[in-house]
């Protein structure tokens, strides 16, 4: 997919600009990251492999933020200052909002709920308070590091 | 047509005219079978069987059925030239009528293995005392080793599963019975059903299924018997230990998580438009349910509230004060996503100790009661005083709380009768434990039916101030919370939804949220297990309202 996007921008660069022998996507940062921007997480995830500048850049909270929520109508106002507090955008995406769209059957719908938003960053905030108990030297009374309570979105879904 | 010899027509019951009277011999009568080594449930039928003699029996019987079937030409001969013996004398019945069949019927060699997880009664892999092993077909040829060598292979599992059935239902009826004895006062009968069953225990699959649980009645009815009803060890299990019981039982399956969502969705409704609220916890625990509330409170249109939490817990023994640990914990959490948070721990065993001023309600916030399975635990009532549920819905009204919100199990443990009780009990937990199978993490679902054994102990074991666990239904509590000065409050569409979908999350089939008038309930298969609700108390016109 990532390199359909480069073909076509190249079509268009080479257009606007004086023809160049090279187009070099990584010169163009910005135009890169619009196009990570509108990727599916696992593509995002494969990008982020790709070379060093892609790492940076697919580490980068806003991208996921974007993965996030861009099916969400109306879109969450505040909701960024909280979710950066309970650790980030990726986390959310890969530890909550994923299985819980893929199990809701929600992935290629167009958009998603109010409550589906809600439920996510529920289960998000309850998976940071677990990872705080780990990290306490009381930690003991959760046993485990790794969040025990979102596992029952690892288990494989009954179909 | 079948020819027998009348004359010899005995045994304990008239033949054909048992099949339309009681569905049940009387009891004793069963019980003197059983010690005959009869078995007792094919006497109420008519036949006499030597239990010791079923697995044989039934095999001879599907074989003789094939060989029926297969060589309908011999039938005729059967009809017409065969003596036959008494059919109620079973095993000698069949084992004649087989002799008439020149050849061994053809049969399958193989078989197909239904993988399905188990029911409650019937239960498709076949152990003795054997661990369970994870892959059923090797199972199956375990047994085949270990079983008569005159076992063919046809029909193989059909008798297996019958016989498992068969014990299933067996060791059902002798729990009934147990308990019946035990009601009774009978307890050297008693000691003889739970040796019974003890011995019928290792033919049952006691890995899941009704093996699992009956083995954690019997266990229960043994504790009752021998130990008497002061509770003893089951109760002993320290807070710590409670709680990380409590942690994995709410990892396992989604009942807390229900009661958690349900309860925060309440409050936060409750709680809109209010700028300095409180809420008590009755049973803080690891407080897993308030980065729910503290989190969608931070989100909510117009800005979080000033929160204060008042957590009410069983005190530490070692000098940790978890409450406290607890307590910093949530703080953590409110400061990182920017809601102003105070917390209290209250330290007390039980929760008739707890007082009012304990709690320190300023006048001016909302204040929220969360109660999460411990409104039961006051059930109890001393002969001498108020029953301890009246002290402390009075008092819980006299904070005049914008909300309380209720979680119970929905079941009917603390009817005076034990058998009554028992019964229930066993038809609960059944219930409970298949849902259960749905978990496949360890050591959570390990952990998890500690924590549910434990309650069955101390329903079925214990009794006065040592059973606390006296759960009941959802239509008696409303009689007592509307008597008390509290009118419901429905839970709301949205509090359906977000159970709906944390149940679709939950990704196991057979799960299913009702609603009841108000109340939301979840369970498995339409029974319903636990039941969340809320209420508010009826203003008498007096109480200042606050802000």
């Amino acid at each position: 997919m990532v390199q359909n996007h480069h073909c076509e921008d190249h079509e268009t660069v080479g257009e606007n600009k004086e023809k160049r022998p090279k187009f070099f996507i990584n010169d163009h940062v910005d135009i890169l990251i619009e196009i990570l921007k509108r990727l599916d997480g696992r593509s995002l995830c494969v990008a982020a492999s790709v070379c060093r500048l892609w790492c940076t850049i697919a580490r980068n909270d806003s991208l996921w933020e974007n993965l996030c929520f861009r099916h969400v109508s109306p879109p969450p106002s505040s909701v960024r200052s909280v979710v950066l507090a309970l650790g980030g955008y990726k986390r959310l995406y890969t530890g909550c909002v994923r299985p819980v769209r893929s199990r809701l059957g929600r992935m290629r719908k167009a958009s998603w709920s109010r409550d589906e938003v809600q439920l996510s960053l529920s289960l998000f905030c309850v998976d940071y308070y677990e990872r705080l108990g780990g990290s306490n030297s009381s930690g003991r009374l959760v046993g485990e590091s790794s969040p025990s309570s979102l596992m029952f979105l690892c288990k494989p879904v009954n179909v | 047509m079948v020819l027998y010899d009348s004359a010899t027509l005995g045994g304990s019951c008239s033949g054909s005219s048992s099949s339309s009277s009681s569905s049940k011999p009387p009891p004793l009568q069963q019980r003197q079978q059983t010690q005959q080594d009869i078995d007792g449930l094919l006497a109420g039928a008519g036949y006499r069987v030597r239990s010791s003699e079923l697995r044989k029996v039934a095999q001879r019987l599907e074989r003789l059925e094939t060989a029926m079937v297969n060589s309908p030409a011999d039938l005729s001969q059967l009809a017409s030239d065969t003596i036959h013996y008494n059919p109620s004398d079973l095993a000698s019945w069949v084992d004649s009528l087989l002799s008439e069949f020149t050849q061994p019927p053809t049969c399958p060699s193989e078989f197909i293995m239904d993988p399905e997880t188990n029911q409650t009664v019937v239960s498709d892999a076949w152990t003795t005392a054997e661990p369970h092993m994870p892959q059923v077909h090797q199972n199956i040829s375990y047994q085949q080793q270990s079983l008569n060598n005159q076992l063919t292979v046809d029909n193989q599992l059909t008798v297996v599963t019958a016989m498992e059935e068969d014990s299933g239902i067996r060791l059902v009826h002798m729990l009934m019975t147990c308990a019946e004895c035990v009601q009774r006062g009978d307890f050297s009968l008693a000691t003889s059903c739970l040796e019974d069953m003890q011995g019928l225990l290792t033919r049952v699959n006691t890995v899941c299924g009704i093996g699992k649980v009956a083995g954690h009645f019997i266990d229960a009815l043994s504790r009752r018997i021998f130990q008497g009803i002061g509770g003893g060890s089951i109760n002993g299990g320290s807070a710590y230990e409670n709680e990380i019981l409590y942690h994995h039982f709410y990892e396992a399956c989604p009942y807390l998580k229900f009661a958690h969502f349900t309860a925060n969705q309440a409050i936060l409704e409750a709680f809109d438009g209010h700028d300095c609220v409180h809420v008590v916890d009755f049973n803080l625990m690891h407080g897993l349910q308030w980065p729910a509330l503290i989190q969608a409170l931070a989100l909510r249109p117009g800005g979080p509230p000033l929160l204060r939490l008042t957590g009410i817990g069983p005190p530490s023994p070692d000098g940790r004060d978890s409450l406290r640990e607890i307590g910093l914990r949530l703080a953590e959490l409110a400061r990182s996503v920017n809601v102003r948070f105070a917390f209290r721990g209250v330290a007390a065993s039980r929760l008739e100790d707890v007082k009012p001023w304990m709690l320190q309600v300023n006048p001016k916030e909302s204040v929220a009661v969360n109660s999460i399975m411990q409104l039961h635990r006051l059930l109890g009532s001393d002969l001498n005083r108020n029953s301890p549920i009246e002290t402390v819905l009075s008092w819980i009204r006299s904070l005049n709380p914008k909300i309380m919100t209720v979680v119970e199990q929905e079941a009917n443990h603390n009817q005076p009768g034990f058998l009554d009780r028992f019964t229930e009990a066993l038809h609960y937990y059944s219930t409970m434990f298949d849902s259960l199978e749905a978990c496949t993490v360890q050591p959570n679902k390990a952990l998890a039916e500690i924590y549910i054994q434990r309650e069955i102990a101390n329903v079925v074991s214990c009794e006065g101030s040592a059973r606390v666990e006296r759960h009941e239904p959802l239509s008696k509590w409303r009689t007592r919370l509307s008597g008390a000065g509290f009118r419901p409050l429905h839970l709301g569409s949205n509090a359906y939804k977000q159970a709906s979908m944390l149940l679709t999350l939950f990704s196991a089939e057979g799960y299913s949220v009702e609603e009841n008038d108000g109340c939301l309930t979840l369970g498995w298969h339409s029974r319903p297990l636990i039941a969340a609700s809320a209420w508010q108390a009826v203003s008498d016109g007096t109480a200042d309202f606050p802000a």
